[in-house]
Protein backbone atom coordinates (compact mmCIF):
# COMPACT_ATOMS: atom_id res chain seq x y z
CA UNK A 1 0.00 0.00 0.00
CA UNK A 2 1.40 3.52 -0.93
CA UNK A 3 0.69 6.42 0.85
CA UNK A 4 0.85 9.91 -0.80
CA UNK A 5 2.25 12.60 1.75
CA UNK A 6 0.49 15.72 1.33
CA UNK A 7 3.07 19.09 0.46
CA UNK A 8 1.58 22.55 0.63
CA UNK A 9 2.55 22.47 -3.18
CA UNK A 10 -0.18 20.08 -4.27
CA UNK A 11 -2.62 22.16 -2.33
CA UNK A 12 -4.83 24.79 -4.17
CA UNK A 13 -7.15 26.93 -2.38
CA UNK A 14 -8.81 28.20 -5.51
CA UNK A 15 -10.07 24.89 -6.24
CA UNK A 16 -11.34 23.97 -2.38
CA UNK A 17 -13.10 27.25 -2.10
CA UNK A 18 -14.88 26.67 -5.75
CA UNK A 19 -16.54 23.58 -4.04
CA UNK A 20 -17.37 25.09 -1.05
CA UNK A 21 -18.92 27.90 -2.63
CA UNK A 22 -21.10 25.56 -5.07
CA UNK A 23 -24.46 24.57 -4.13
CA UNK A 24 -24.46 22.77 -0.71
CA UNK A 25 -20.69 22.92 -0.47
CA UNK A 26 -20.36 24.59 2.64
CA UNK A 27 -21.15 21.81 4.57
CA UNK A 28 -18.61 19.79 3.30
CA UNK A 29 -16.38 21.70 5.96
CA UNK A 30 -18.62 20.39 8.31
CA UNK A 31 -17.92 16.54 7.73
CA UNK A 32 -16.63 14.16 10.54
CA UNK A 33 -15.41 11.65 8.80
CA UNK A 34 -17.99 9.13 9.86
CA UNK A 35 -17.86 7.39 6.65
CA UNK A 36 -21.18 6.67 6.83
CA UNK A 37 -21.33 7.51 3.04
CA UNK A 38 -18.72 5.18 2.18
CA UNK A 39 -20.39 2.20 3.68
CA UNK A 40 -23.76 2.95 1.95
CA UNK A 41 -22.33 3.09 -1.19
CA UNK A 42 -23.50 0.18 -3.42
CA UNK A 43 -19.91 1.18 -5.73
CA UNK A 44 -17.23 2.10 -3.17
CA UNK A 45 -15.38 -0.86 -3.76
CA UNK A 46 -14.69 0.32 -7.51
CA UNK A 47 -13.97 4.11 -6.57
CA UNK A 48 -10.14 4.96 -6.44
CA UNK A 49 -11.48 7.06 -3.22
CA UNK A 50 -14.60 6.69 -1.39
CA UNK A 51 -16.54 9.56 -1.02
CA UNK A 52 -15.13 10.10 2.74
CA UNK A 53 -11.90 10.33 1.14
CA UNK A 54 -13.52 12.74 -1.51
CA UNK A 55 -14.42 14.98 0.87
CA UNK A 56 -11.50 15.51 2.96
CA UNK A 57 -9.09 15.69 -0.15
CA UNK A 58 -11.16 18.85 -1.17
CA UNK A 59 -11.04 19.92 1.85
CA UNK A 60 -7.51 19.81 1.78
CA UNK A 61 -7.38 21.23 -2.14
CA UNK A 62 -6.03 18.28 -3.56
CA UNK A 63 -7.04 19.48 -7.02
CA UNK A 64 -5.62 16.76 -9.23
CA UNK A 65 -6.11 14.20 -7.06
CA UNK A 66 -9.82 14.94 -6.62
CA UNK A 67 -10.47 15.38 -10.80
CA UNK A 68 -8.94 12.15 -11.76
CA UNK A 69 -10.31 9.70 -9.50
CA UNK A 70 -12.58 7.49 -11.00
CA UNK A 71 -14.94 8.25 -8.08
CA UNK A 72 -16.83 11.05 -9.54
CA UNK A 73 -18.20 8.71 -12.80
CA UNK A 74 -18.48 5.14 -11.08
CA UNK A 75 -21.08 6.71 -8.60
CA UNK A 76 -24.16 5.58 -9.74
CA UNK A 77 -26.64 8.82 -8.39
CA UNK A 78 -28.50 6.49 -6.02
CA UNK A 79 -28.26 8.78 -3.04
CA UNK A 80 -28.29 6.36 -0.19
CA UNK A 81 -25.50 7.86 1.30
CA UNK A 82 -27.08 11.51 0.93
CA UNK A 83 -29.92 10.64 3.07
CA UNK A 84 -27.90 8.98 5.83
CA UNK A 85 -25.13 11.88 6.06
CA UNK A 86 -25.68 13.29 9.96
CA UNK A 87 -24.03 16.54 8.49
CA UNK A 88 -26.78 16.75 6.18
CA UNK A 89 -23.79 16.55 3.35
CA UNK A 90 -25.27 15.03 -0.18
CA UNK A 91 -21.97 13.64 -1.29
CA UNK A 92 -24.18 12.28 -4.73
CA UNK A 93 -24.49 16.26 -5.63
CA UNK A 94 -20.95 16.47 -4.84
CA UNK A 95 -20.06 14.33 -7.50
CA UNK A 96 -22.71 16.59 -10.07
CA UNK A 97 -20.65 19.23 -9.07
CA UNK A 98 -17.54 17.94 -9.76
CA UNK A 99 -18.32 16.35 -12.99
CA UNK A 100 -18.72 19.48 -15.58
CA UNK A 101 -15.25 20.79 -13.27
CA UNK A 102 -13.32 17.77 -14.44
CA UNK A 103 -14.92 18.00 -18.37
CA UNK A 104 -13.57 21.43 -18.09
CA UNK A 105 -10.30 20.54 -17.23
CA UNK A 106 -9.94 18.31 -19.84
CA UNK A 107 -10.48 14.83 -18.22
CA UNK A 108 -12.18 12.40 -20.83
CA UNK A 109 -13.30 9.04 -19.91
CA UNK A 110 -16.50 6.77 -21.45
CA UNK A 111 -18.56 8.87 -18.81
CA UNK A 112 -18.08 12.24 -19.75
CA UNK A 113 -18.15 11.28 -23.50
CA UNK A 114 -22.04 9.86 -22.84
CA UNK A 115 -22.98 12.85 -20.86
CA UNK A 116 -21.87 14.81 -23.78
CA UNK A 117 -23.70 12.93 -26.16
CA UNK A 118 -26.95 13.18 -23.99
CA UNK A 119 -26.70 16.58 -23.43
CA UNK A 120 -26.30 17.37 -27.06
CA UNK A 121 -28.86 14.72 -28.53
CA UNK A 122 -31.32 16.66 -25.18
CA UNK A 123 -30.36 19.87 -26.94
CA UNK A 124 -30.91 19.44 -30.41
CA UNK A 125 -34.73 17.28 -30.15
CA UNK A 126 -35.49 18.12 -26.64
CA UNK A 127 -35.78 14.43 -26.07
CA UNK A 128 -33.88 11.36 -25.39
CA UNK A 129 -33.99 9.08 -28.48
CA UNK A 130 -32.61 5.28 -26.71
CA UNK A 131 -30.92 4.63 -30.41
CA UNK A 132 -30.13 7.87 -31.64
CA UNK A 133 -28.23 8.28 -28.07
CA UNK A 134 -26.21 4.71 -28.20
CA UNK A 135 -25.76 5.34 -31.91
CA UNK A 136 -23.88 8.32 -31.75
CA UNK A 137 -21.83 7.31 -28.63
CA UNK A 138 -21.13 3.88 -30.06
CA UNK A 139 -19.65 6.12 -32.94
CA UNK A 140 -16.57 6.88 -30.64
CA UNK A 141 -17.15 3.59 -28.60
CA UNK A 142 -16.14 0.78 -30.76
CA UNK A 143 -16.43 -1.66 -28.04
CA UNK A 144 -20.43 -0.90 -28.06
CA UNK A 145 -20.37 -2.72 -31.23
CA UNK A 146 -20.96 -5.76 -29.00
CA UNK A 147 -24.46 -4.40 -27.77
CA UNK A 148 -25.92 -4.94 -31.20
CA UNK A 149 -27.24 -8.66 -30.51
CA UNK A 150 -29.18 -6.51 -27.12
CA UNK A 151 -30.48 -3.92 -29.74
CA UNK A 152 -31.92 -6.31 -31.64
CA UNK A 153 -33.55 -7.99 -28.91
CA UNK A 154 -34.92 -4.75 -27.97
CA UNK A 155 -35.92 -4.14 -31.60
CA UNK A 156 -37.71 -7.19 -31.97
CA UNK A 157 -39.47 -6.44 -29.58
CA UNK A 158 -40.54 -3.07 -30.34
CA UNK A 159 -38.69 -1.01 -27.53
CA UNK A 160 -35.90 0.53 -29.83
CA UNK A 161 -38.03 2.60 -32.16
CA UNK A 162 -35.57 4.07 -34.68
CA UNK A 163 -37.62 7.03 -35.51
CA UNK A 164 -36.13 10.03 -33.58
CA UNK A 165 -38.47 11.10 -30.64
CA UNK A 166 -38.06 15.32 -30.87
CA UNK A 167 -40.58 18.08 -29.23
CA UNK A 168 -42.59 19.98 -31.85
CA UNK A 169 -40.68 22.97 -30.53
CA UNK A 170 -37.37 22.74 -28.71
CA UNK A 171 -36.09 26.19 -29.70
CA UNK A 172 -36.48 27.11 -26.06
CA UNK A 173 -34.06 24.47 -24.85
CA UNK A 174 -31.14 26.43 -26.82
CA UNK A 175 -31.29 29.52 -24.11
CA UNK A 176 -31.78 26.53 -21.37
CA UNK A 177 -28.01 25.14 -22.37
CA UNK A 178 -26.89 28.76 -22.79
CA UNK A 179 -27.86 29.67 -19.33
CA UNK A 180 -26.14 26.31 -18.34
CA UNK A 181 -22.81 27.35 -20.18
CA UNK A 182 -22.86 30.82 -19.05
CA UNK A 183 -22.72 29.77 -15.09
CA UNK A 184 -20.10 27.11 -16.55
CA UNK A 185 -17.96 29.44 -17.62
CA UNK A 186 -17.83 32.19 -14.81
CA UNK A 187 -17.16 29.02 -12.62
CA UNK A 188 -14.17 27.93 -14.15
CA UNK A 189 -11.30 27.10 -11.69
CA UNK A 190 -8.92 30.11 -10.94
CA UNK A 191 -5.36 29.12 -11.82
CA UNK A 192 -4.02 26.77 -9.45
CA UNK A 193 -2.59 28.98 -6.22
CA UNK A 194 -0.94 28.03 -3.37
CA UNK A 195 -1.86 29.31 -0.03
CA UNK A 196 0.96 32.14 1.25
CA UNK A 197 0.94 30.65 4.73
CA UNK A 198 0.41 26.95 4.30
CA UNK A 199 -1.07 25.38 7.35
CA UNK A 200 0.09 22.98 9.08
CA UNK A 201 -1.01 19.83 6.93
CA UNK A 202 2.56 18.89 6.15
CA UNK A 203 2.33 15.75 7.43
CA UNK A 204 -1.12 14.54 7.01
CA UNK A 205 -2.25 11.28 5.26
CA UNK A 206 -5.28 11.01 3.80
CA UNK A 207 -5.63 9.09 0.76
CA UNK A 208 -4.60 5.55 0.71
CA UNK A 209 -3.90 3.61 -2.77
CA UNK B 1 -58.66 12.85 -10.24
CA UNK B 2 -56.94 14.80 -12.92
CA UNK B 3 -52.84 15.44 -13.21
CA UNK B 4 -51.37 17.22 -15.69
CA UNK B 5 -48.73 13.74 -17.10
CA UNK B 6 -45.32 14.11 -17.75
CA UNK B 7 -44.45 10.38 -19.53
CA UNK B 8 -40.68 10.91 -19.80
CA UNK B 9 -38.52 10.01 -22.72
CA UNK B 10 -38.79 6.45 -21.80
CA UNK B 11 -42.38 5.53 -22.22
CA UNK B 12 -41.51 6.70 -26.22
CA UNK B 13 -39.03 3.93 -26.26
CA UNK B 14 -37.80 0.71 -24.17
CA UNK B 15 -40.62 1.43 -21.81
CA UNK B 16 -43.51 1.31 -24.19
CA UNK B 17 -45.11 -1.61 -22.07
CA UNK B 18 -44.85 0.69 -19.28
CA UNK B 19 -47.09 3.21 -21.60
CA UNK B 20 -49.44 0.79 -22.78
CA UNK B 21 -50.18 -0.49 -19.37
CA UNK B 22 -49.99 3.16 -17.69
CA UNK B 23 -53.10 3.69 -20.76
CA UNK B 24 -55.11 0.75 -19.94
CA UNK B 25 -55.37 1.39 -16.19
CA UNK B 26 -55.40 5.01 -15.06
CA UNK B 27 -58.58 5.89 -17.27
CA UNK B 28 -60.38 2.74 -15.68
CA UNK B 29 -59.33 3.69 -12.12
CA UNK B 30 -60.66 6.83 -12.60
CA UNK B 31 -57.16 8.73 -12.93
CA UNK B 32 -57.47 11.20 -15.91
CA UNK B 33 -53.87 12.22 -17.52
CA UNK B 34 -53.53 14.91 -19.48
CA UNK B 35 -49.97 14.80 -21.29
CA UNK B 36 -47.89 18.23 -20.91
CA UNK B 37 -47.71 19.78 -24.62
CA UNK B 38 -44.27 19.79 -26.33
CA UNK B 39 -42.66 18.66 -23.15
CA UNK B 40 -38.99 18.53 -22.54
CA UNK B 41 -36.32 15.50 -21.34
CA UNK B 42 -35.34 16.10 -17.79
CA UNK B 43 -31.92 15.54 -18.04
CA UNK B 44 -31.74 12.29 -16.50
CA UNK B 45 -28.43 11.79 -14.55
CA UNK B 46 -26.37 12.61 -17.83
CA UNK B 47 -27.15 16.56 -18.01
CA UNK B 48 -24.55 17.47 -15.42
CA UNK B 49 -24.57 21.26 -15.58
CA UNK B 50 -26.90 22.33 -12.62
CA UNK B 51 -28.82 25.44 -13.87
CA UNK B 52 -29.30 23.54 -17.25
CA UNK B 53 -30.60 20.62 -15.32
CA UNK B 54 -32.92 22.37 -12.90
CA UNK B 55 -34.24 24.59 -15.78
CA UNK B 56 -35.34 21.76 -17.73
CA UNK B 57 -37.35 20.33 -14.74
CA UNK B 58 -38.74 23.92 -14.13
CA UNK B 59 -40.12 24.82 -17.96
CA UNK B 60 -42.11 21.17 -17.59
CA UNK B 61 -43.40 22.09 -14.39
CA UNK B 62 -44.42 25.73 -15.50
CA UNK B 63 -46.46 23.94 -18.22
CA UNK B 64 -48.83 22.13 -15.47
CA UNK B 65 -52.10 24.73 -15.89
CA UNK B 66 -52.57 24.31 -11.92
CA UNK B 67 -52.27 20.32 -11.86
CA UNK B 68 -50.03 18.69 -10.03
CA UNK B 69 -47.52 16.94 -12.32
CA UNK B 70 -47.56 13.09 -12.65
CA UNK B 71 -45.49 11.24 -13.72
CA UNK B 72 -43.74 6.92 -14.08
CA UNK B 73 -40.61 7.67 -14.12
CA UNK B 74 -38.48 7.61 -10.95
CA UNK B 75 -35.46 9.47 -12.54
CA UNK B 76 -38.27 12.12 -13.87
CA UNK B 77 -39.49 12.49 -10.31
CA UNK B 78 -36.73 12.85 -8.71
CA UNK B 79 -35.65 15.51 -10.87
CA UNK B 80 -38.47 17.30 -10.89
CA UNK B 81 -38.72 17.02 -6.74
CA UNK B 82 -35.02 18.28 -6.58
CA UNK B 83 -35.97 21.20 -9.10
CA UNK B 84 -38.58 22.69 -6.95
CA UNK B 85 -35.80 22.39 -3.60
CA UNK B 86 -32.81 23.92 -5.85
CA UNK B 87 -35.13 26.62 -7.01
CA UNK B 88 -35.78 28.20 -3.32
CA UNK B 89 -32.73 29.67 -3.93
CA UNK B 90 -33.72 32.94 -5.56
CA UNK B 91 -30.43 33.81 -7.48
CA UNK B 92 -30.81 30.04 -8.84
CA UNK B 93 -34.58 30.82 -9.71
CA UNK B 94 -34.16 34.18 -11.45
CA UNK B 95 -31.41 33.06 -13.81
CA UNK B 96 -33.59 29.90 -14.62
CA UNK B 97 -36.47 31.93 -15.25
CA UNK B 98 -33.97 34.03 -17.70
CA UNK B 99 -34.31 31.02 -19.90
CA UNK B 100 -37.88 30.32 -19.46
CA UNK B 101 -40.90 31.60 -21.90
CA UNK B 102 -43.18 31.13 -19.17
CA UNK B 103 -42.05 31.70 -16.08
CA UNK B 104 -41.99 29.19 -12.76
CA UNK B 105 -42.96 29.90 -9.40
CA UNK B 106 -41.52 26.40 -7.74
CA UNK B 107 -44.98 25.70 -6.38
CA UNK B 108 -46.11 22.99 -8.99
CA UNK B 109 -46.27 19.47 -7.21
CA UNK B 110 -44.54 16.88 -8.68
CA UNK B 111 -46.08 13.51 -7.99
CA UNK B 112 -44.89 9.57 -8.71
CA UNK B 113 -48.18 7.80 -10.32
CA UNK B 114 -47.29 5.11 -7.72
CA UNK B 115 -48.01 8.11 -5.06
CA UNK B 116 -50.82 9.15 -7.32
CA UNK B 117 -52.64 5.43 -6.77
CA UNK B 118 -51.15 4.95 -3.65
CA UNK B 119 -52.11 7.84 -2.03
CA UNK B 120 -54.09 9.88 -3.68
CA UNK B 121 -56.71 7.27 -4.29
CA UNK B 122 -55.86 5.06 -1.73
CA UNK B 123 -55.36 1.09 -1.59
CA UNK B 124 -59.19 0.68 -0.34
CA UNK B 125 -60.64 2.10 -3.26
CA UNK B 126 -58.00 0.25 -5.39
CA UNK B 127 -59.08 -3.08 -4.20
CA UNK B 128 -63.02 -1.92 -5.60
CA UNK B 129 -61.36 -2.53 -8.83
CA UNK B 130 -59.96 -6.13 -8.52
CA UNK B 131 -61.95 -8.28 -10.00
CA UNK B 132 -58.93 -11.67 -9.77
CA UNK B 133 -57.19 -11.16 -6.48
CA UNK B 134 -53.54 -12.73 -7.71
CA UNK B 135 -52.60 -15.69 -5.73
CA UNK B 136 -48.58 -15.13 -6.45
CA UNK B 137 -45.65 -13.58 -4.03
CA UNK B 138 -44.08 -10.37 -5.58
CA UNK B 139 -40.75 -8.57 -4.64
CA UNK B 140 -41.02 -5.46 -3.94
CA UNK B 141 -38.68 -3.21 -5.98
CA UNK B 142 -38.37 0.56 -5.03
CA UNK B 143 -35.02 1.57 -6.99
CA UNK B 144 -33.10 4.93 -5.50
CA UNK B 145 -34.96 8.02 -7.11
CA UNK B 146 -38.10 7.18 -6.29
CA UNK B 147 -37.80 8.05 -2.62
CA UNK B 148 -34.27 9.15 -2.58
CA UNK B 149 -33.22 11.93 -2.13
CA UNK B 150 -36.76 13.57 -1.60
CA UNK B 151 -40.59 12.24 -1.50
CA UNK B 152 -43.40 13.22 -0.18
CA UNK B 153 -44.97 10.06 0.73
CA UNK B 154 -42.44 7.24 2.04
CA UNK B 155 -39.22 6.41 3.68
CA UNK B 156 -36.20 6.60 2.05
CA UNK B 157 -34.88 3.97 4.01
CA UNK B 158 -37.62 1.18 4.45
CA UNK B 159 -40.55 2.27 2.35
CA UNK B 160 -43.84 -0.18 2.51
CA UNK B 161 -46.08 1.94 -0.39
CA UNK B 162 -45.46 -0.96 -2.93
CA UNK B 163 -45.60 -3.45 -0.50
CA UNK B 164 -48.91 -2.63 0.54
CA UNK B 165 -50.24 -2.29 -3.13
CA UNK B 166 -49.38 -5.59 -4.02
CA UNK B 167 -50.83 -6.76 -0.55
CA UNK B 168 -54.16 -4.92 -2.07
CA UNK B 169 -53.84 -6.74 -5.08
CA UNK B 170 -54.25 -10.14 -3.35
CA UNK B 171 -50.41 -11.17 -3.76
CA UNK B 172 -48.11 -11.23 -1.05
CA UNK B 173 -45.44 -9.35 -0.55
CA UNK B 174 -41.86 -11.02 -0.05
CA UNK B 175 -39.59 -9.73 2.03
CA UNK B 176 -36.69 -8.31 0.21
CA UNK B 177 -33.53 -6.16 1.79
CA UNK B 178 -32.38 -4.96 -1.94
CA UNK B 179 -35.60 -3.45 -1.84
CA UNK B 180 -34.06 0.45 -2.46
CA UNK B 181 -30.64 -0.80 -3.56
CA UNK B 182 -29.45 0.68 -6.99
CA UNK B 183 -29.70 -1.90 -9.83
CA UNK B 184 -26.58 -0.40 -11.56
CA UNK B 185 -28.98 1.50 -14.14
CA UNK B 186 -27.45 4.34 -14.96
CA UNK B 187 -24.11 3.06 -15.03
CA UNK B 188 -25.11 0.24 -17.90
CA UNK B 189 -23.72 2.20 -20.85
CA UNK B 190 -20.44 3.28 -19.64
CA UNK B 191 -19.51 0.31 -17.16
CA UNK B 192 -21.83 -2.68 -17.79
CA UNK B 193 -19.57 -5.23 -15.57
CA UNK B 194 -20.10 -3.43 -12.75
CA UNK B 195 -23.92 -2.45 -13.43
CA UNK B 196 -24.60 -6.54 -14.19
CA UNK B 197 -22.83 -7.02 -10.69
CA UNK B 198 -25.31 -4.94 -9.18
CA UNK B 199 -28.42 -6.42 -11.13
CA UNK B 200 -27.16 -9.90 -10.11
CA UNK B 201 -27.25 -8.97 -6.72
CA UNK B 202 -30.78 -8.01 -6.67
CA UNK B 203 -31.93 -11.10 -8.92
CA UNK B 204 -30.44 -13.85 -7.35
CA UNK B 205 -31.54 -12.41 -4.21
CA UNK B 206 -35.22 -12.26 -5.71
CA UNK B 207 -35.10 -15.69 -7.18
CA UNK B 208 -34.21 -17.01 -3.31
CA UNK B 209 -36.92 -15.08 -2.04
CA UNK B 210 -39.38 -17.42 -4.00
CA UNK B 211 -40.67 -14.83 -5.40
CA UNK B 212 -42.99 -15.22 -8.71
CA UNK B 213 -42.01 -11.74 -10.33
CA UNK B 214 -39.96 -8.29 -8.93
CA UNK B 215 -42.74 -5.72 -9.03
CA UNK B 216 -40.43 -1.99 -10.24
CA UNK B 217 -41.54 1.39 -10.98
CA UNK B 218 -38.91 2.65 -12.89
CA UNK B 219 -38.56 1.61 -16.70
CA UNK B 220 -34.76 2.44 -16.23
CA UNK B 221 -34.89 -0.64 -13.47
CA UNK B 222 -36.92 -2.45 -16.02
CA UNK B 223 -34.50 -2.23 -18.53
CA UNK B 224 -31.44 -3.19 -16.33
CA UNK B 225 -33.30 -6.06 -14.74
CA UNK B 226 -35.49 -7.35 -17.36
CA UNK B 227 -33.96 -6.80 -20.41
CA UNK B 228 -30.29 -7.56 -19.16
CA UNK B 229 -31.27 -10.39 -17.05
CA UNK B 230 -30.10 -12.67 -20.01
CA UNK B 231 -26.72 -10.78 -19.71
CA UNK B 232 -26.48 -11.42 -15.81
CA UNK B 233 -27.24 -15.22 -16.35
CA UNK B 234 -24.40 -15.58 -19.07
CA UNK B 235 -21.88 -13.69 -17.27
CA UNK B 236 -22.92 -15.17 -13.72
CA UNK B 237 -23.65 -18.31 -15.23
CA UNK B 238 -26.51 -18.49 -13.12
CA UNK B 239 -30.37 -19.07 -13.98
CA UNK B 240 -32.42 -16.72 -12.86
CA UNK B 241 -35.69 -16.16 -14.97
CA UNK B 242 -37.78 -13.60 -13.58
CA UNK B 243 -40.13 -11.55 -14.85
CA UNK B 244 -39.82 -8.02 -14.16
CA UNK B 245 -43.71 -6.65 -13.64
CA UNK B 246 -44.34 -2.91 -13.56
CA UNK B 247 -46.92 -2.13 -10.63
CA UNK B 248 -49.07 -0.90 -13.47
CA UNK B 249 -49.05 -4.51 -15.32
CA UNK B 250 -49.84 -5.72 -12.01
CA UNK B 251 -52.76 -4.05 -11.26
CA UNK B 252 -53.93 -4.25 -14.76
CA UNK B 253 -53.74 -8.10 -14.25
CA UNK B 254 -55.68 -8.24 -11.22
CA UNK B 255 -58.54 -5.92 -12.85
CA UNK B 256 -58.61 -8.64 -15.36
CA UNK B 257 -57.56 -6.35 -17.82
CA UNK B 258 -55.77 -8.68 -21.25
CA UNK B 259 -51.79 -8.93 -21.15
CA UNK B 260 -51.43 -7.69 -24.24
CA UNK B 261 -52.96 -4.97 -23.54
CA UNK B 262 -50.81 -4.47 -20.84
CA UNK B 263 -47.39 -4.58 -22.45
CA UNK B 264 -46.59 -7.77 -21.01
CA UNK B 265 -45.58 -9.64 -24.39
CA UNK B 266 -43.07 -7.44 -24.90
CA UNK B 267 -40.97 -8.42 -22.02
CA UNK B 268 -37.00 -9.84 -22.97
CA UNK B 269 -37.92 -12.52 -19.94
CA UNK B 270 -41.30 -14.03 -20.55
CA UNK B 271 -44.05 -13.76 -18.38
CA UNK B 272 -47.45 -16.35 -19.48
CA UNK B 273 -45.94 -18.70 -16.81
CA UNK B 274 -46.32 -15.93 -14.41
CA UNK B 275 -49.25 -14.86 -15.98
CA UNK B 276 -51.07 -17.90 -15.77
CA UNK B 277 -50.21 -18.54 -11.99
CA UNK B 278 -51.78 -15.09 -11.22
CA UNK B 279 -54.65 -16.25 -13.03
CA UNK B 280 -55.55 -19.19 -11.55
Amino acid sequence: MQRDTIIPESRDTAFRDLIIRSPGGEKLLTCMQCGICAGSCPVSHEMDYTPRQLVRMIQLGLKKEVLNSNTIWICTDCFSCSVRCPRGIYPTELMETLKPIAMKEGIRNRNAKFDNVFADVVKKNGRASEFLLISKYSISEPGMIKQAPFGLALISKGKLPLSIDKMEDARELEAIFRIGEKTGEEAKVKKETVPEKPENVNEEEVTEK
Amino acid sequence: MKYSYYPGCAQHGTAVDYRMSVRAVMSRLGIELEEIRNWNCCGALHVDERTTKVALSARTLSAAKGLDVATPCNLCYSNLMRANTALEDVSLKNSVNGALTTKYEGNVKPKHLLEVVVKDMGLVKLAEHVKKPLKIKAVPYYGCLLTRPENKFDSPENPKSLDNLIAALGAEPVKYYYKTKCCGGPILITNEDLALTLARDLLVMAKESGADCMVVTCPMCHLQLDAKQRAVEAKFNVKIDMPIIYFTQLIGLAMGIAPAELGLDKHIVPTDKFIAKAGR
